[in-house]
C-alpha cells in the first residue's frame, strides 16, 4: 500500500485550548490536547489509534477533519493542504471525509425520522431530495442491515446497536474516502459490539474506506486495526504495524497493553500494574512525557524530549532507549502462547 | 453447597416496571447465592437486570418499579449469640433496610463523576456514613483522653509558667473519663465527629489513597476518576460490610486505573474479609477478579458457576456465544463471531426460554417452557433445555 501516496498527511500537528481565569477571563495557561503529532494514513488501511481518556485522541480525529482549526502543523487531504481552506472550499472537501461519533443517540436528532437524518447530507449537498433521496438512503440502509420499515421511525424506536448503523449510514451517504470511527462501540454491548465491528470490516473491503479508529479498547483496535498509534500526553508514541500485544519498543505502550485484562482465570492477577496517573496536559512533563511514570527512565529522560524513529519496517517509538529495554514477558504474550499450544479454550 | 457458608440467596426474585408502554419484566425470576468471602462476578448485557438485582437487593428500586416477588436472604452473624440469622430483606421495614444499606450491603456506583455529592469533602462524606451507622462511644471518648493527655503533656513542657491548679484539673478530668471507658456514654456530637473522620482517614489509607490527609479535605472535583473511585470504595468498606456491590465500577475508568482498581479490590478481600460482587460485562474483569460468576439474560439468571468452569466448560449457548464475540488479543481473526438479533425488548418478552429467537439450538420445547436453573453438574448451575455437552476433562 505504501507505492500510493498517502490519503491524509499530517505533519507537525497541534492543537492547544486556551484556559482561562480571572474577571477579565485572561488566558491562564494551555491545555497541549495534540502537541506536534507526524501521521501518515494510506488509502485503504485501518490506522487505529489507542491512549487512555484525555490522551488527546479524539481531538487529533476531529482536527484532521478540520472540525476543529489547528494551532499549528498541516494537513493534507489527498495530496490538497487543507490546513487553512475557508468555509465554501472545505465544504466540498467534507463530502469525502466524515466521522461517526461515540453516542449514536446524541448524533441523531431525536424529531427528525432515519430517512431525513440519513439523507440530510445528500439534501445539503444537492445530491438528490424527494423520491429519489428516499432511494438511496433505502440503499444505505440496506447496506447496514436495516430495512424499508426503518424509514420512518424515530432514533427512540431503535437499539443501541442499531442507532449506530444508522450513524455509519449517514456516514456513508455522500460515498466518503475516509472516515474516523470516533470510539464508535464503546457504548454498546459486546454481542451487538461484534455485529458492529463485521459490518465496519465488511463496508471497507466493499467500498474501498480509508478508517481512522480512534478507541480505548485495546483489544478492539487490534482486530480492526492494519497499524496502530499509541498516543500519551498529545503525542505519538508508538506506530506499530505489528501485533501490539506481542512486538512493542515503548515502556508505555507495554504497560497500557500488560494492563488488559485477560479473559482467563488462569492468568488473573498477573498484570504489571502502571504506578500513578496521567499528567495534567495543562502543564506536561519535560522531556519525555512517559518518565514520571516509567521505570526505565534515565536523567536524559527528564531532559531531552525523544522523537519518533524508524525502527525497521515502519514501525515509529518515541524512547530514548527503544529497543535496548527488556521488558520481560508479559501476561499478554505468555496467554498468546498457551493459547498456540492449544492450552486455552 | 451447605447453607451455613452462604451470606446471601436471591430465589426467585421478580421486579417490574410499570410505564406507560407497558409492564416491563425487569427481573423474571433471578436465582443467585453469595458464598462468604467469595467474589462473585454478575455478567450480562445492558439491560440485561444487573443492575436491577443489584438496587433490588438493596431495596433501591424507585417507581415505577416494584419487587413483586421472591426472597432475598441475607445470612447475618449474630455478635452475642455466635449464629447466624436468616433474614428475608423483602419483610423487613424501611426502618430496618436503613440499618442494612451501608452497614451490612454496600454498593459502589459505576459513575464516579455523579456519586460522591459535589459540595461535602471526602472526609465530611465517609464521616457521615460512619456516624449513621457505627456505635462511636468508645472512639470519641479515646480521642477526648488523647487530647487531655497532649494537653497536659504541653503543659509540663513549660515548667512552672502554668499554675498548677490547672494541670490539676485537667488529670481530674482526665481519670474521670478513663474511668468511663468500660461504660462510655453517649458522645459529645464534636468528638463523635473527630473519631469518624479518624475512621474515614484510615479507610482511605486503607484503599491505597496518596495523601489520605490532604484527600480528607478535598472536594470529589478535585479528584481524577481513579482517586474518586478509590473514595467510594473506601466509603462502601467504612462498617465493613457483609456485601459490597460493585455497579459496574471501574467501567468508567482507563484501562491502567482500572487494573489498580481491580488489584485494590482483590487485596481488600483478603484484608477485610467482605464478600463481593461485582457487575460487569467484561469478561476479562471477571476472569482478573472473580471466584464465581451469574450470568444474566433479559432478566434471569441463565448459568451460575466457578469461574474456571466457565471459561472452559459453558453449557448455556448463550455464555458460549458472549465468550467468543470478545475480540482476543492474541487472535488474528477477519471476522468475529456473533450472535444474531439483539436483546428482547422486556415489556413483551418472547414467551418459553428468553434466548430462544437468537439461540442455534432452539427447539419447540425452548418457546414454550421457560427452563429452570437446575445443577447440572456438581456446581454449575444452567438454565436451558438443551445445554451444550460437557467439556469435562478437555481443557
Amino acid at each position: 500500500m505504501s507505492e500510493m501516496g498517502p490519503l491524509v498527511k499530517v505533519r507537525g500537528l497541534k492543537k492547544h485550548f486556551p484556559l482561562t481565569g480571572g474577571v477579565f477571563r485572561k488566558v491562564v495557561g494551555r491545555v497541549h490536547a495534540v502537541d506536534g503529532v507526524d501521521l501518515d494514513i494510506y488509502p485503504g488501511e485501518t490506522l487505529g489509534v489507542v491512549g487512555e481518556s484525555g490522551c488527546g485522541k479524539t481531538t487529533l480525529g476531529r482536527t484532521i477533519l478540520r472540525l476543529l482549526d489547528p494551532t499549528e502543523g498541516t494537513i493534507e487531504f489527498d495530496g490538497k493542504d487543507i490546513t487553512h481552506l475557508g468555509h465554501r472550499e472545505l465544504r466540498h472537501i467534507r463530502r469525502q471525509m466524515q466521522i461517526v461519533f461515540q453516542d449514536p443517540m446524541a448524533s441523531l436528532d431525536p424529531r427528525v425520522t432515519i430517512k431525513n437524518s440519513v439523507g440530510e447530507p445528500l439534501v445539503v449537498h444537492g445530491i438528490a431530495r424527494g423520491p429519489k433521496m428516499r432511494e438511496m438512503v433505502l440503499e444505505l440502509l440496506r447496506k447496514v442491515g436495516l430495512n424499508e420499515d426503518h424509514l420512518n421511525r424515530f432514533p427512540h424506536e431503535f437499539s443501541g446497536g442499531q442507532r449506530q448503523r444508522i450513524c455509519i449510514a449517514r456516514a456513508l451517504a455522500l460515498n466518503p474516502k475516509f472516515i474516523v470511527m470516533d470510539e464508535p462501540t464503546s457504548s454498546t454491548d459486546v454481542s451487538v459490539q461484534a455485529q458492529t465491528l463485521n459490518l465496519m470490516k465488511d463496508l471497507q473491503d466493499e467500498l474501498g474506506l480509508t478508517y481512522m479508529f480512534i478507541s480505548h479498547d485495546l483489544s478492539v483496535v487490534k482486530h480492526m486495526s492494519d497499524r496502530v498509534a499509541v498516543m500519551y500526553l498529545g503525542k505519538i508514541v508508538e506506530l506499530t504495524p505489528h501485533d501490539i500485544f506481542r512486538t512493542t519498543l515503548h515502556p508505555y505502550t507495554f504497560a497500557l497493553v500488560s494492563a488488559v485484562p485477560i479473559p482467563d482465570p488462569r492468568f488473573a492477577g498477573k498484570a504489571t500494574i502502571l504506578k500513578g496517573e496521567v499528567p495534567s496536559p495543562v502543564n506536561p512533563p519535560k522531556g519525555c512525557r512517559f518518565h514520571p511514570r516509567c521505570i526505565f527512565a534515565q536523567e536524559v529522560c527528564s531532559e531531552e524530549e525523544p522523537p519518533l524513529r524508524d525502527m525497521g519496517d515502519g514501525h515509529l517509538v518515541a524512547c530514548h532507549f527503544a529497543g535496548a529495554l527488556d521488558f520481560g514477558k508479559s501476561v499478554q504474550q505468555e496467554y498468546a502462547e498457551a493459547a498456540e499450544n492449544g492450552a486455552a479454550m | 453447597m451447605s447453607d451455613d457458608e452462604l451470606v446471601l440467596k436471591v430465589e426467585d426474585l421478580v421486579t417490574n416496571f410499570y410505564t406507560y408502554e407497558g409492564v416491563v419484566k425487569a427481573l423474571d425470576g433471578v436465582n443467585l447465592f453469595l458464598r462468604k468471602g467469595d467474589t462473585m462476578g454478575l455478567v450480562g448485557e445492558t439491560g440485561c437486570g444487573k443492575s436491577v438485582t443489584a438496587r433490588s437487593i438493596l431495596r433501591l428500586v424507585e417507581p415505577p418499579g416494584r419487587i413483586e416477588g421472591g426472597r432475598i436472604l441475607l445470612y447475618v452473624p449474630n455478635e452475642e449469640s455466635g449464629n447466624v440469622e436468616e433474614v428475608d430483606l423483602l419483610k423487613l421495614s424501611e426502618e430496618d433496610m436503613l440499618h442494612v444499606r451501608g452497614r451490612l450491603v454496600s454498593i459502589v456506583f459505576q459513575d464516579p463523576a455523579t456519586f460522591p455529592n459535589p459540595v461535602f469533602t471526602i472526609g465530611d462524606q465517609i464521616a457521615e456514613v460512619v456516624m449513621l451507622h457505627q456505635d462511636l462511644r468508645k472512639e470519641a471518648l479515646e480521642i477526648r483522653i488523647e487530647e487531655l493527655r497532649n494537653a497536659l503533656d504541653k503543659l509540663e513542657g513549660k515548667g512552672g509558667l502554668v499554675s498548677s491548679t490547672r494541670r490539676e484539673k485537667i488529670r481530674e478530668r482526665l481519670a474521670h473519663y478513663e474511668s468511663q471507658l468500660d461504660d462510655p456514654p453517649e458522645p459529645d456530637p464534636k468528638y463523635k465527629k473527630k473519631a469518624a473522620l479518624k475512621i474515614a482517614e484510615d479507610m482511605l489509607r486503607l484503599v491505597k489513597m496518596p495523601a489520605p490527609d490532604k484527600v480528607m479535605m478535598q472536594y470529589p472535583h478535585e479528584l481524577s476518576g481513579g482517586m474518586r473511585q478509590r473514595a467510594l470504595i473506601a466509603m462502601a468498606l467504612a462498617c465493613n460490610p457483609l456485601i459490597l456491590i460493585c455497579d459496574e465500577a471501574t467501567t468508567a475508568l482507563d484501562v491502567t486505573v482500572q487494573a489498580q482498581v481491580l488489584n485494590l479490590l482483590n487485596e481488600l478481600k483478603k484484608e477485610v474479609g467482605t464478600s463481593i460482587i461485582i457487575i460487569t460485562h467484561d469478561m476479562g474483569v471477571v476472569a482478573e477478579t472473580c471466584s464465581w460468576v451469574t450470568v444474566m439474560y433479559a432478566g434471569t439468571t441463565v448459568e451460575s458457576c466457578a469461574t474456571e468452569e466457565l471459561f472452559y466448560n459453558p453449557r448455556h449457548p448463550y455464555t458460549a456465544g458472549l465468550l467468543t464475540a470478545v475480540p482476543k488479543l492474541h487472535e488474528n481473526r477477519e471476522r468475529l463471531p456473533q450472535i444474531r438479533g439483539s436483546v428482547p425488548n422486556l415489556i413483551t418478552p418472547p414467551p418459553g426460554c428468553r434466548f430462544h429467537p437468537r439461540c442455534d439450538y432452539a427447539t419447540g420445547i425452548c418457546e414454550t417452557e421457560k427452563p429452570h436453573l437446575k445443577e447440572i453438574s456438581p456446581g454449575h448451575w444452567v438454565a436451558c433445555h438443551h445445554p451444550l455437552p460437557d467439556k469435562g476433562g478437555k481443557r
